[in-house]
């Protein structure tokens, strides 16, 4: 078992068309510097310099928006799944 | 008219069953809206921002369903690459050039003439807002980049009037209704826009018509219920899907933030941009348009005589085509252009100071 992590059809270009990775880690923030250090093109396009989670992006863990829990210091366990939900521009 | 006006004329009594058009009586039998909410659309004012993709499949339905007022404004001129998804033009809005405001009007008229359309060519930006929104019930989304979106959000939260986000890009889009007061704002949600290159564009990824189809259709939807008067029936929630993947999701909105700019602190950073920015880059299509500042009229025959021996020059009631060199310009009648062939501003700039004037 690891943490699920769900990549949007938007995002696929960075993960060589990967639409679920598995990553292990006891915070959200550690989720994702395992999938930044997996996917280099990613860094920069969900957290900002300081690990800040983007502004345009809404990241939920088990349908529920991480900025409600604790932000990248939420802790994950086994099994759950994070979902990536960026805002998008066309029209 | 004032959103207190809106909502008093909005609560008068509607027309009888009886004076309903038959046109209509699909949807007067549907349980959920009857003779009743029927004669609300009717009486309902929406406005359209944007008539691409989006706004095309919105602009049908609606004046289909006979929302009574509709007005579409849009900035841009019809292309043949545009005709994969927006379903209201076809080859001959094409060959003649036609703004997609004007070929748009023409085509619903023909749809339901007892709506009344009204077609706007023109660009919405801090200066134009208010003119080119003020007395509707409700706005909907159909723009193409971030800026128009929070423009529209800030208009619309200050002076409470609903509106429906939706945004497209490949095979993904998303939509959510904003109720002023009620719900979490554009900015509740997605506090800034992407920096220019963070955030996939049409420009990279392309996008699919049919979910363009699915997130208009999902729009209209709540258009309908906001403008019918049904509020219990509103899907306060963010549908999110992917056509390619087979996906939907059904996510719940945050909480209004006190923290938000706009809704919480009530500080409207787009809607105080000022003039904005001269220059914006078109989403898909290597161009860019260049807004003229003053305002001033421009004589599109007189540039047509003066570029008549530098270009192959077109020109028609709404717009003047020049190609020149490697690039086409079109201009507006109210000095706007949109100048394709580049997506550098400053190349546009100076391609329009030297054509086109200052
Ligand atoms: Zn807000």
């Amino acid at each position: 078992m690891a943490i699920q992590v769900r990549i949007p059809s938007v995002l696929r270009r960075q993960t060589n068309g990967e639409d679920m990775v598995l990553l292990d880690g006891v915070t959200l923030g550690e989720v994702l510097d395992g999938l930044e250090a997996r996917y280099e093109g990613l860094r920069g396009k969900l957290r900002g310099p300081q690990g800040e989670i983007r502004r345009f992006v809404n990241i939920y863990i088990n349908d529920e928006d991480i900025r409600l829990l604790s932000g990248p210091t939420t802790p994950v366990a086994d099994g759950d799944e994070v979902t990536i939900i960026p805002a998008v521009a066309g029209g | 008219m004032t959103s207190d006006d809106t909502r008093r004329e909005r609560s008068t009594p509607p027309a009888a069953a009886a004076d309903i058009p038959a046109r209509y009586s699909r949807q007067v039998l549907f349980e959920g809206l009857g003779a009743e909410g029927q004669a609300r659309l009717i009486a309902a004012r929406a406005v359209l921002v944007g008539c691409g993709a989006l706004g095309t499949v919105q602009a049908s339905l609606l004046a289909r369903a006979g929302v009574g007022t509709l007005r579409i404004i849009d900035r841009d001129f019809v292309e043949e690459s545009n005709l994969q998804r927006q379903i209201l033009f076809d080859e001959q809005d094409v060959r003649d050039v036609l703004p997609k405001a004007v070929a748009a009007e023409r085509k619903l008229r023909a749809v339901n003439s007892l709506v009344q359309v009204e077609g706007v060519v023109d660009d919405l930006n801090p200066s134009t807002i208010g003119r080119l929104l003020d007395g509707f019930d409700l706005i909907l989304d159909a723009t193409d980049n971030f800026d128009a979106r929070f423009l529209i959000n800030d208009y619309a939260v200050k002076n409470g009037v609903p509106w429906v986000y939706g945004a497209c890009v490949g095979s993904y889009g998303l939509t959510f209704p904003v109720l002023p007061g009620e719900t979490a704002c554009l900015r509740c949600v997605f506090e800034s826009a992407p920096p220019a290159g963070l955030s996939p564009s049409c420009d990279t990824a392309g996008v699919l018509g049919p979910i363009v189809g699915i997130i208009a259709s999902l729009q209209c939807a709540e258009a309908i219920k906001i403008l019918a008067g049904r509020r219990q029936a509103i899907t306060r929630k963010m549908q999110v899907i992917d056509i390619w993947e087979g996906r939907q999701d059904l996510i719940d909105l945050p909480p209004r933030d006190p923290q938000c700019p706009c809704c919480g602190r009530g500080v409207y950073e787009y809607l105080q941009g000022a003039a904005g920015s001269d220059s914006v880059r078109l989403c898909g299509r290597d161009s860019v348009q260049i807004n003229r500042r003053d305002g001033a009229k421009l004589d599109l025959a007189e540039v047509a005589r003066r570029l008549g021996p530098l270009a192959k020059v077109e020109v028609n009631r709404f717009l003047l085509r020049a190609d020149i060199d490697a690039y086409r310009l079109t201009v507006f009648a109210d000095g706007r252009a949109i100048i394709g062939g580049t997506t550098d501003a400053s190349v546009a700039r100076s391609l329009y100071a030297r054509y086109i004037g200052t």
